[in-house]
């Protein structure tokens, strides 16, 4: 029977090809800005670290002194120094590292100075992020307590500086110090960089990795938000009242989670006891997508656009809608006959439906092409996270899905209409 | 009149297809609600890509100087300033960073117990001839003079308890101090006090659209003879920007062997920076519009040609009977005129409706009307054009039809 409609339908599209071509282009350009849209807010709002993303946690606690404590305040996303220290010490998380961001500039092997962008961190950053290394490994805990001057460098800095040869072993100059190179990075790069959202949301891995002891026995630049109060002549001190530090934790199951949230309380309740406050503290654990959900990854104008693509699509349905119903009208005469030989109501109207069907496939495989299209214009606008934008099987499926979704909806009131065709009146006027 | 004679029959006739109108009249609707506010959208971001930001920006560039870790560096702050100032086509030079780069805004308070913030401004610092390198514009007051600016190491370190300098935006001033007597006022932010000594007309560190953009206060301090990394402003003479902040970087350059210049550029390619990404949003809505109109103009296109189509046979009667091309083609642009006014009336709610949520959602402004006038008139003009094909189409079908059958 499906196939006997299939015929009919392809019959009835040919004949009114005008029609036709205004149905399909009319879905597949509502389909193609949507899907275009859709696929940009699909990769923002993406997983970066998929299978991890709930067993990594934000630390985040709220030791401000009492005059500068307000109840009902955020609790601040950056730990100070201190203590960031004291939860390392206690080292209760599977794996832990506070970091920092910081820039350099590295002197290459021809004496050219070369600006990087850094990261200042602890041996457990790389197995924590998935981070693959190409040559070497990553430094180990004990470098962290050592304040070893080590270093992991990207792969694209080892191929600046070194021409891609394994390069474990050799020394990265910053100025009168020297580095020397334990591990270089394989392909690696978080986007949106969740580890670290206020130098970028989008981009690149950092060049440089150093253990956060090291770049803080050296003294070497950081940056990001850092916000102190009080007198702190040096933000970076071990007790400068400042809060600057990330502080992440990976805890592999929900009952380690729930033993951390305690561990944290209690920290707090000691430092309460301990007269460096007297408010009750505040300590929290985000994981990632938390964390994501709570920055505002997600553009304002991408969310807007992503909206009015939505809309879009609905204009697109009701242009349908009406052709669709002008098209199933215009042959009352010839489904009155139908009738009279004695098709059911439901046959009518699922012979309809098909016919919308097959608008929406046509109109789906045309508007993914659109999307495509848009979304070479996007990756070619100017924004930071245009590079990483590109549709993956799963917005291609939903493309069709929606595609035949969306047509068949338009097809419901139209085939309605013509399933109501009163035989003998269609016959007669003919 | 002809056409006034026509709105009953042409009432009439839409009368049986109530479902189509009803349709095409909700598309134009939806059409306009989304056309109007994405006009207003990407208008205010090109406006708002214009604004100044009242410093004078086609002179000023800005070269950022970093430090090499552990190098040996003979420059000093005011030295460099000294060399910047005596570069080819340079006026005057500064330690600090223009309007785009790198700004936040800071609280500010009325008092020292710092409880409750009465504003939030941008807070710029910069060395000695920071505001005229910038070109501001002080218009009550006084501009800083050398025996008012405290040492930077004093600042940095806040050794001392003195309430800074500073010159305070028009705007802040007026926000702050309604009665209009804003000089010698102190205030504070989360780390310093401020007096006033000045007011400018318009000091823009950011331009987001939001009411604080021109809230600032601008403060000095003199550099001496530390090493200093960072960003320096120069200003050069009208129309020589881009030789004299070469030769700029190259001076400074000279001057400062264990620096690396990260950066330079003039004050208009810090302002493209700042809007690509809104413009580049700006372009994929133009886009949507685009698409929009021309989706609008196939669905009233097609409906119109199937009228036509199914109506042949009363349109060879007509034809029959008397009526002109002319009355064909008009009976369809006025039928279509009609359609169109429905859309648009109802236009006006979805649009308000719309411009709501996006009021809530997105911090977007009221819809000025003239938007919608605006709307309503592209959407009539939108509907004329795409009725034309099939009305002339209608108007082309010979009497002899009428004795045909269909």
């Amino acid at each position: 029977m499906f196939g006997y409609y299939l015929d009919l339908a392809l019959r009835s599209l040919k004949r009114n090809k005008v029609l036709t071509a205004l149905m399909v282009l009319a879905i597949a350009l509502g389909i193609g800005t949507s899907m275009t849209t859709l696929t940009v807010m699909h990769v923002l709002s993406g997983d970066p670290i998929p299978g991890k993303s709930a067993q990594l946690f934000r630390v985040r606690m709220n030791v401000y002194p009492d005059d500068s404590f307000r109840q009902g305040d955020k609790v601040p996303d950056n730990l100070t120094r201190r203590d960031a220290e004291a939860l390392l010490l206690a080292g209760q998380a599977d794996r832990q590292a506070a970091m920092s961001a910081g820039a350099m500039v590295v002197v290459s092997a021809k004496g050219e100075p070369l600006r990087v962008a850094t990261r200042y961190t602890g041996a457990d950053f790389f197995p924590m992020f998935d981070a693959p290394m190409r040559y070497g490994a990553a430094w180990r805990r004990e470098d962290d307590a050592g304040r070893a001057r080590v270093a992991v460098i990207s792969d694209a800095l080892n191929e600046q500086l070194f021409g891609g040869a394994d390069s474990v072993g050799q020394t990265l100059r910053v100025g009168d110090q020297s580095l020397r190179i334990v591990g270089v990075l394989g392909d690696w790069s978080m986007n949106p960089r969740f580890y670290d959202l206020s130098n970028g949301q989008f981009g690149d891995s950092e060049q440089v990795f150093v253990p956060l002891s090291t770049a803080l026995d050296l003294k070497l630049s950081t940056s990001g938000s850092t916000s102190c109060w009080g007198n702190a002549p040096d933000p970076r001190a071990a007790d400068a009242p400042c809060i600057w530090l990330q502080y992440w934790a990976e805890l592999g199951t929900p009952a380690k989670a729930a033993a951390y949230r305690q561990y944290l309380q209690n920290y707090i309740a000691l430092q309460q006891q301990g007269g460096r406050f007297t408010h009750d503290g505040q300590a929290g654990l985000l994981d990632v997508m938390q964390w994501l959900d709570a920055k505002g990854v997600v553009p304002a104008d991408v969310r807007l656009q992503t909206w009015l693509a939505l809309g879009f699509l609905g204009i697109c349905l009701l242009n349908t809608v009406g052709l669709l119903l002008a098209k199933f009208l215009r042959r009352s005469g010839e489904i009155g006959v139908r009738r009279a030989l004695g098709a059911s109501r439901r046959a009518i109207f699922v012979q309809c439906l098909v016919e919308a069907g097959v608008v929406g496939i046509a109109g789906g495989a045309f508007g993914l092409a659109l999307a495509a299209l848009g979304l070479v214009l996007v990756r070619h606008q100017p924004t930071d996270y245009g590079a990483y934008v590109h549709m993956d099987l799963r917005m291609l499926l939903a493309t069709f899905v929606l595609a035949l979704a969306s047509s068949l909806l338009a097809g419901l009131l139209p085939a309605w209409r013509a399933m109501h065709v009163a035989p003998a009146v269609a016959l007669k006027s003919n | 009149m002809r056409i006034l004679r026509q709105i009953r029959p042409i009432l009439s006739a839409l009368r049986s297809h109530k479902t189509a109108v009803t349709l095409l009249m909700l598309e134009i609707a939806l059409t306009m609600a989304v056309l109007g506010n994405l006009v207003f959208i990407v208008y205010g971001t090109m406006q708002r890509s214009h604004m100044a930001t009242g410093v004078a920006e086609s002179q000023i560039g800005w070269i950022q100087s970093i430090g090499v870790l552990g190098q040996d560096n003979p420059g000093t702050g005011a030295e460099n300033i000294a060399v910047l100032r005596n570069a080819p086509g340079v006026l005057d030079a500064a330690y600090g960073s223009p309007p785009f780069v790198g700004k936040e805004t800071n609280p500010i308070f009325p008092d020292a117990a710092r409880s409750r913030p009465v504003a939030h401004a941008y807070v710029v610092q910069g060395s000695q001839h920071m505001s005229t390198t910038l070109g501001l514009r002080i218009v009550q007051g006084r501009d800083f003079n050398d025996g008012d600016l405290p040492d930077l190491m004093d600042v940095f370190m806040k050794k001392t308890d003195t309430p800074l300098p500073a010159l305070m935006t028009q705007a802040l001033a007026q926000r702050l101090y309604p009665d209009g007597k804003a000089l010698e006022r102190i205030l504070y932010d989360g780390r310093y006090a401020y007096r006033v000594i000045g007011i400018i007309d318009h000091l823009r560190s950011e331009v987001t659209g939001r009411a604080n953009d021109d809230d600032a206060l601008l403060t000095e301090y003199r550099i001496g003879a530390q090493d200093l990394g960072g960003g320096y402003l120069i200003r050069s003479r009208p129309g020589q920007l881009p030789q004299a902040l070469k030769a700029a970087a190259a001076a400074l350059q000279k001057a400062n062997p264990g620096h690396v210049e990260n950066k330079v550029h003039t004050m208009a390619e810090l302002r493209e920076n700042y809007f690509k990404s809104d413009l580049a949003a700006g372009r994929m809505l133009v886009a949507i519009i685009a698409i929009l109109l021309v989706v609008t103009a196939l669905g009233v296109s097609g409906l119109a040609s199937f009228w036509v189509q199914q109506r042949r046979r009363q349109i060879g009667m007509r034809r029959a009977l008397g009526a002109t091309r002319g009355d064909i083609l008009n009976y369809f642009q006025a039928e279509n005129f009609l359609i169109v006014s429905g859309g648009v009336l109802l236009g006006v709610f979805f649009a308000y409706a719309l411009n709501l949520f996006l009021m809530h959602r997105f911090e977007l402004a009221h819809l000025p009307a003239h938007y919608l006038l605006a709307g309503a008139l592209a959407l009539w003009l939108l509907g004329q054009l795409a009725v034309l094909g099939p009305a002339l189409r209608a108007a082309a079908v010979p009497p002899a039809v009428a004795t045909r059958s269909v």
